[in-house]
């Protein structure tokens, strides 16, 4: 045991440590060479895998087939070298498109990234053929607006950046490439404009990425989940959004946006917890009106946490707090249920939740169908059956429909989640459970942070010029300064350098 | 990206933890104390608090700085400061817990008599335990956020205008006390509405220059005293002097008064928003202590001593068991506090000369 003990110290000394255990990728010193056996025993088994030959060059080409586009295979393989010389196709190969692959691993990734080697002359050479497959640009289903631009981001990263870089025509636009996912290999791209983003916060969003180790990624929704500071916590950290005109309004205010490999969604940072509540949308409309829709959602969000615990509360505890004229008809509708108002409340909203749920995940017109069936049918019958009371079904639906209005919906399901907390706390100690409830909850948010940012800014920290852009909508003429959350040295917005 | 307070956090901070369950029956104190017009006696009272300050601000700036623990240490020897560390984290321990307790105590009088108070008191320990784990910084921005939900409390003033009767403040001054009134004692009972402002001797660490620590307190000084003399000024109009005299807690009488055309008995929702400023008071005496035991135990675990102190805390919940016993304990705590806020600053004047003498030594 001792000399089992001794050993195993002996070897934690000795051995040096592996450098995947710092988060850094392992340094390749002895890459082999791209040479052709050695790819193809690579892709040794893979169906997809075309080898051409042009024997009267002694060039080879391999590619997958799939990833490519008869078209650009045409262009830049078949029409330049089936009928050029030796000479002629390596002065081909050594300008553009066409370029070098140092060592078997690049090759392999380019291959992989839709690419075809070139074998000629001891040398492997790359071009990129690959083409677009997927939706084109349309509208986002998830965040929908009336007025603005309609066109949502896509699951193909090239088209996301290209609209991006139609709407922000700045050579300060920086777009920097990370790899991510040990299998998958997918790409994250930051962009961020140079000279207002913090270059601080771009560093440590950048050694962040770097630090990922994980397997593959698939959505932008799960990637930021694996960089946020607080990964037990159920608010989500970063701003995910499907809107080009979205990120591309983030970008100008100094935050940074990233673009996830095959993912739609588009993470922005630094996020404060006050900007899920905002859309777009009130940016296109008078100002007034984009105020009282903010306002509106604000109140949305205290109405889904707190209606129904509140209804427990006082049908609980505090029977006293309800008008005369409204306490006979609560008593009558009450008197049939047999449930104490707790459980009646848990299990109405465990059925709105089964029906929300229902909706999202069948077609959308059985959804509509489940909508009516569970919402009308369900709900008369229960009031009738006894089983719950009609207010309790005006409480659960109206939380329902303002979590709704929430334009985020992680933050929406979020925030369902927390109302079931506030309802248990509410039934057990009334209305002390229900603000011991918003206080743990505030508790919780004030310990999250966002790239070392605060969560809960412009609250706290207090900063009233940014909250002339968060519970309301100022006027443009009032909105000069860029949001303090973002610790910018170009504060001004007209201005892009000091 | 290291935060550092400024003075608005300063502030709210002094606010907040002056804002505890002595403020219910402040109204009754100074009718019983100064008698008629007496919140002149509490303006004046209130000069002393902010003479207080001024003497902690002088230590601030002889100690250029440095903690209370440094100055301390600059003139005691480890072994004599260390005992005094634990008594202070002791004792600053037992006043955190025995406000939680009041303050749970009367609203088990108000909403639930036959709910154990112990498990009311247990979930106030759990948010506080919750709070205490966070670095300053962090519970700063909680008490931002639970400032604005009790300072939007004050928009309930205009409710009472219609009822509010400048005659009812009488043309006298000072008359009709309680027998035992305009005496030292009835001053240390009406002195303890401000216990709490000493506690900024404790975050001389976690500002610079740029946080303005002490613009912050005396602006949070100000903000107090200007809501305490609201709340005494609407208490005076509202009810009749013999009135006020008799009410235990005047200020939540007067919220009974509140009421909307879809709501009755306001009272019982508004009330509850009074933890918060409670639980602060607890959070804020209980990170007092936490700093004098983190002095002797520099190397414990993250964590470990928050735990152990607020289980003290909840420990500390089972002495009272009834609102007198719980409002005498709380009484008398604040009047050591009295003391130890205008001591301690005495003390570390002291410890700062010293010090300055032996380096002077040090050079000859």
């Amino acid at each position: 045991m001792m000399f089992r003990l001794g050993k195993l110290l002996l070897r934690l000394l000795s051995a040096p440590r592996s450098p995947t255990s710092s988060g850094a990728p392992p340094a390749r010193t002895d890459q082999p060479e791209p040479t052709l056996a050695h790819i193809l025993k690579e892709f040794d088994k893979c169906m997809d895998v075309s080898h051409r030959r042009f024997a009267s060059l002694g060039m080879d080409v391999v590619y997958l087939s799939y990833l490519v586009g008869n078209e650009e295979l045409y262009r830049d393989i078949i029409q330049p070298f089936s009928k050029a010389s030796e000479r002629e196709a390596a002065v081909i190969l050594d300008n553009p498109p066409y370029a070098e692959a140092k060592d078997a691993t690049a090759c392999v990734d380019g291959i992989l990234a839709g690419r075809a080697a070139i074998f000629f002359r001891d040398k492997t050479y790359l071009v990129k053929i690959d083409t677009s497959t997927g939706r084109s640009i349309e509208q986002s289903e998830s965040e929908t607006v009336i007025s603005g631009p309609h066109d949502g981001f896509v699951e193909n990263m090239e088209q996301n950046l290209s609209v991006l870089r139609r709407r922000i025509k700045s050579s300060h636009l920086k777009t920097i490439e990370l790899p991510v996912g040990e299998i998958s290999r997918s790409n994250v791209v930051l962009v961020y404009l140079e000279g207002i983003a913090n270059d601080e916060l771009v560093q440590m969003l950048i050694e962040r990425i770097r630090s990922v180790e994980i397997d593959s990624i698939m959505d932008a929704s799960m990637f930021v989940q694996l960089i946020d500071e607080n990964p037990d916590s159920v608010f989500p950290q970063f701003l995910t959004t499907e809107r080009p005109d979205a990120v591309a309004s983030k970008i100008l205010g100094g935050r940074i946006a990233g673009f996830v490999d095959g993912s739609p969604s588009v993470f922005c940072t630094p996020t404060s917890f006050f900007d899920f509540f905002s859309s777009p949308d009130d940016y296109y409309q008078r100002w007034l009106l984009g105020t009282s829709l903010r306002v509106l959602r604000l109140f949305g969000f205290l109405i889904t946490i707190c209606f129904t615990a509140f209804y427990v509360s006082i049908t609980t505890f505090h029977y006293e707090m309800i008008p005369h004229t409204m306490l006979l008809n609560l008593t009558e509708s009450r008197s049939r249920v047999p449930f104490p108002p707790l459980i009646e409340a848990l299990l109405m909203e465990g059925t709105i939740e089964l029906l929300r749920e229902a909706g999202a995940r069948l077609p959308t017109k059985i959804g509509q169908t489940i909508g009516i069936v569970g919402g009308i049918v369900i709900g008369q019958a229960a009031v009738q059956a006894g089983f719950t009371s009609n207010i309790l079904i005006i409480a659960v639906a109206t939380s329902a429909i303002a979590s709704f209005v929430i334009p985020s919906y992680i933050m929406s399901a979020s925030l369902r989640l927390i109302r079931f907390g506030l309802i248990i706390l509410a039934g057990i100690l009334g209305n002390l459970g229900l603000i011991m409830g918003i206080g743990f909850v505030m508790i919780h948010l004030a310990g999250i942070t966002n790239l070392g940012t605060s969560y809960l800014t412009p609250l706290a920290p207090f900063n009233f010029g940014d909250v002339l852009d968060t519970f309301v909508r100022g006027p443009f003429w009032a909105l000069r300064k860029r949001p303090s959350i973002v610790k910018t040295k170009n504060k001004v917005r007209t201005k892009m350098r000091k | 990206m290291k935060e550092k307070l400024n003075r608005f956090h300063i502030g709210i901070f002094i606010y907040m933890i002056e804002l505890d369950v002595t403020v219910f029956s402040l109204p009754r104190l100074v009718a019983e104390n100064f008698g008629t017009n007496g919140w002149l006696g509490l303006l004046a009272l209130s000069l002393v608090a902010f003479a207080n300050i001024g003497l902690i601000h002088f230590v601030y700036r002889l100690g250029k700085g440095r903690s209370i623990f440094q100055i301390i240490e600059t003139a005691l020897p480890k072994w004599c400061a260390y005992p005094l560390y634990v008594l202070l984290a002791g004792f600053w321990l037992s006043v955190g817990a025995f406000i939680g307790k009041d303050f749970i105590l009367i609203f088990q009088m108000l909403a639930f008599q036959s709910t154990d108070s112990m498990l009311i008191f247990f979930m106030y320990c759990l948010m506080a335990y919750f709070l205490l784990i966070k670095d300053l910084y962090s519970i700063m921005k909680a008490v931002t956020l639970f400032f604005i939900l009790t300072t939007a409390l004050n928009g309930l003033f205009p409710f009472f205008f219609q009822e509010w009767k400048l005659i009812r403040l009488t043309t006298s001054f000072f008359q009709d006390a309680q027998p035992g009134g305009h005496s030292l004692y009835g001053m240390a009972e009406m002195y303890t509405v401000f216990v709490g402002y000493e506690l900024c001797m404790l975050m001389f660490p976690y500002v610079n220059e740029k946080s303005k620590l002490f613009q912050g307190v005396y602006f949070g000084q100000l903000f107090t005293v200007f809501l305490q003399q609201l709340f005494v000024w609407v208490s005076f109009g509202f009810f009749s002097f013999p009135e006020l005299k008799v009410l235990s807690y005047p200020l939540i009488h007067t919220l009974e008064y509140v009421e909307f055309p879809f709501i009755n008995r306001m009272e019982n929702l508004i009330f509850p928003f009074f933890l918060f400023s409670n639980l602060l008071s607890t959070v804020f005496f209980s990170f007092a202590s936490m700093l004098c035991l983190r002095r002797i135990f520099p190397q414990a675990r993250p964590k470990l001593i928050e735990f152990f102190l607020i289980l003290g805390v909840f420990l500390l919940g089972y002495i009272p068991k009834i609102l007198r016993q719980s409002e005498l304990l709380v009484r008398h705590s604040y009047f050591i506090e009295i003391g130890i806020a205008i001591v301690l600053p005495l003390l570390l004047l002291l410890f700062i000369k010293v010090g300055q003498w032996r380096q002077k030594e040090v050079k000859v």
